[in-house]
């Protein structure tokens, strides 16, 4: 090959590249950057300037309630989590591969997705009648003769909050995972049956292992969307359960910009350890 | 081969998928230590078959027997019967040597760690793979996988292997090797294979026995030289691809055909008439030729293909039926024909097998 083909590969993989690279630096990298560079501002009570301080970031470990929010995120965020993948890897296993036709399980996954046909809000706030004093449930426990006091505890504590995430972020679970399971050859399977396995030794030794890349990404899905929740909480918590997210809500909504860019560098950070940590458990590049 | 109890017996088997019958009661005796080939087209009811004897599928009807014992209601894990599948199914996250320990690892009886390895090892060795224990699925050929696959199901020490179309997905040359290989891996090791084939040539080379399934049935059941030589009924010389095949009717011994009317010594009782004559008993004669030995065949000569040792010649007769003629070179080198001419097909008389409702004398 020719110096001149060369060079005009060259610039023709250059050319390819640069409206992403462009995007991508613009809408990316550069308010990344604006938002650690805001962390580190001079923050007033009424305005901010740029002279660059540590003071914010020192308010935000010094204050237990910032800390504490730290820490509660994390908390629901592993609930939340694992109450996904517990509810939703059944269901998966049951869409993906226990349902023998392709239609059925077409239908099944189809039927996950319908919830999503009502926005965002309206999903969390029909907990509030499901949950509340004079909910659904306390109705109809209060009714059959369970509980003679309505149970307070299910609306505007942490609990509604882990209910309703986990009910709005577990089908990004389910989907992942169930698209996994439907692409295991059935035949590998009966050859574990043939080679004298039971159902729980193929269930561990094949089935699980094979529909891992799926648990990664679905976990993935999850992680990233509640770590950054902020509706949930807001509507089924009764300002009791502050996340992070709620924070950032709150300091740019009294134009707290510093306090704000300080909690969106940390949570930046976290959903990078998060994501990190799950692509290390596979290698997702054999998958695709 | 020495006479034995069965390895395994089938008792009336049927399968039905909705209004498709794909076994139609089958009853088959295998013997103990032998290859058997099953052979039959697609669509014939093959691998349902297998997979009814494997417990992948319980059959609607009928009993399996197995080393004496009724198995029919038995789950597969318990059944101890090797099965190598088509598409070889080897488990793509596991190494090769895991894939050979999973049946040791995973199964019904615990066996300890030293013998697994030592197991696994000469399983490994036997179908010549030493060295690539540590390789996963995708790294090997196909033809490496197939044997991983055998080493899979014989680590178990199974007394009945069945093999799914084994050599489906393998070029020629390796097909021929692995049909060696396969035979001598079986003779070494007291075992039955149930191989199961759409290949007739595979089925004939391969087999101690062959049966011959058809529509959900067995319809013939042999050592492949007696079903090559006389085929019990037309759908097993159809399959066999080395007979021309000519309908016609039998009446009061003769066959009236293409070529006219035959006296007919016997007839073997069949659904149709049909006059069976082997390629390579065709001869070939010019079209005024007078010194027949048989019936006269008028044909069109059309083509003919070179297949080393032996030359097919297809012609055609006056109503569009391909007819060939199969000329060994070992017998002397081929006239040259014209493609185009006229010429006259015979063949000995006594050569020919002939089918008939009224099965004659």
């Amino acid at each position: 090959m020719s110096a001149a083909s060369t060079n005009r590969q060259k610039t023709n993989t250059f050319r390819l590249l640069a409206p992403g690279v462009v995007w991508m630096i613009l809408f990316l990298v550069a308010p990344i950057m604006m938002i650690v560079y805001v962390s580190f501002w001079t923050q007033t009570t009424f305005a901010i300037n740029s002279t660059l301080t540590l003071d914010s970031w020192r308010n935000f470990f010094a204050s237990e309630a910032y800390v504490g929010a730290l820490w509660t995120t994390i908390r629901l965020w592993l609930i939340v989590l694992t109450l996904t993948f517990v509810i939703g890897y059944p269901a998966a296993l049951y869409v993906g591969l226990l349902v023998k036709s392709k239609t059925v399980s077409t239908v099944l996954l189809v039927l996950c997705v319908i919830p999503f046909w009502t926005s965002f809000l309206i999903r969390v706030l029909a907990w509030r009648p499901m949950l509340g004093k004079e909910g659904a449930i306390n109705i109809i426990l209060q009714k059959v003769g369970l509980i003679d006091t309505p149970i307070e505890v299910l609306l505007f504590s942490e609990l509604s909050v882990i209910i309703g995430m986990t009910q709005i972020y577990v089908v990004f679970m389910v989907g992942p995972i169930a698209f996994m399971l439907g692409r295991i050859d059935r035949n590998i399977i009966e050859a574990a049956r043939d080679l004298g396995a039971g159902f729980g030794r193929i269930f561990w030794k094949i089935i699980f292992p094979l529909s891992l890349p799926g648990v990664v990404v679905g976990a993935i899905f999850v992680s990233v969307m509640v770590l950054g929740e902020f509706a949930t909480s807001g509507a089924l918590s009764g300002r009791k359960v502050n996340l992070l997210g709620n924070i950032i809500v709150t300091q740019v909504g009294s134009l707290k910009w510093a306090m704000a860019s300080v909690v969106g560098v940390i949570l930046t950070i976290l959903l990078g350890i998060v994501v990190a940590g799950f692509l290390r458990i596979v290698d997702l590049k054999r998958e695709i | 081969m020495t006479q034995s109890d069965p390895i395994f017996r089938l008792e009336g088997v049927t399968r039905r998928y909705g209004n498709l019958t794909a076994l139609d009661g089958i009853d088959f005796v295998a013997e103990d230590n032998s290859y058997i080939a099953l052979l039959g087209p697609s669509g014939s009811g093959k691998t349902s078959l297998l997979r009814v004897i494997a417990g992948f599928e319980t059959p609607d009807k009928g009993r399996i027997w197995f080393q004496g014992r009724d198995i029919t209601d038995l789950p597969a894990h318990e059944r101890g019967i090797g099965f190598v599948f088509q598409n070889f199914a080897l488990f793509p996250h596991l190494t090769i040597f895991e894939n050979v320990a999973f049946g040791l690892r995973h199964g019904a009886t615990k066996v300890p760690d030293a013998e697994i390895t030592d197991r696994v090892r000469a399983s490994i060795d036997m179908v010549g793979l030493s060295g690539l224990e540590d390789r996963n699925p995708d790294q090997i050929s196909g033809g490496q996988k197939q044997r991983v696959a055998l080493a899979r199901s014989l680590v178990m020490q199974p007394k009945l292997v069945l093999l799914d179309e084994p050599l489906g997905a393998l070029d020629a040359n390796l097909r021929e090797r692995m049909q060696t290989e396969l035979r001598a891996i079986r003779e070494r090791l007291d075992v039955t294979f149930l191989h199961v084939t759409g290949s007739e040539t595979e089925a004939l080379a391969m087999g101690d026995r062959v049966a011959v399934l058809d529509a959900g049935r067995i319809i013939q059941h042999g050592t492949p030289d007696s079903i090559y030589d006389s085929p019990a009924v037309s759908d097993v010389a159809q399959f066999l691809n080395r007979f021309n095949m000519f309908e016609g009717s039998l009446k009061d011994g003769m066959f009236h055909g293409a070529f006219g009317a035959v006296s007919v010594a016997s007839a073997r009782p069949n659904d149709t008439d049909v006059y069976a004559i082997r390629y390579d008993r065709t001869r070939i004669f010019d079209a005024d030729a007078s010194d027949l030995p048989g019936p006269a065949l008028p044909v069109r000569y059309l083509a003919s293909e070179y297949l080393g040792s032996s030359i097919i010649f297809l012609f055609e007769t006056a109503d569009h039926k391909t007819v060939e003629v199969d000329h060994h070179l070992s017998l002397g080198e081929p006239r040259d024909l014209t493609v185009g001419q006229n010429y006259v097909l015979s063949w000995d008389p006594a050569q020919a097998i002939v089918f008939g409702k009224e099965s004659a004398r």
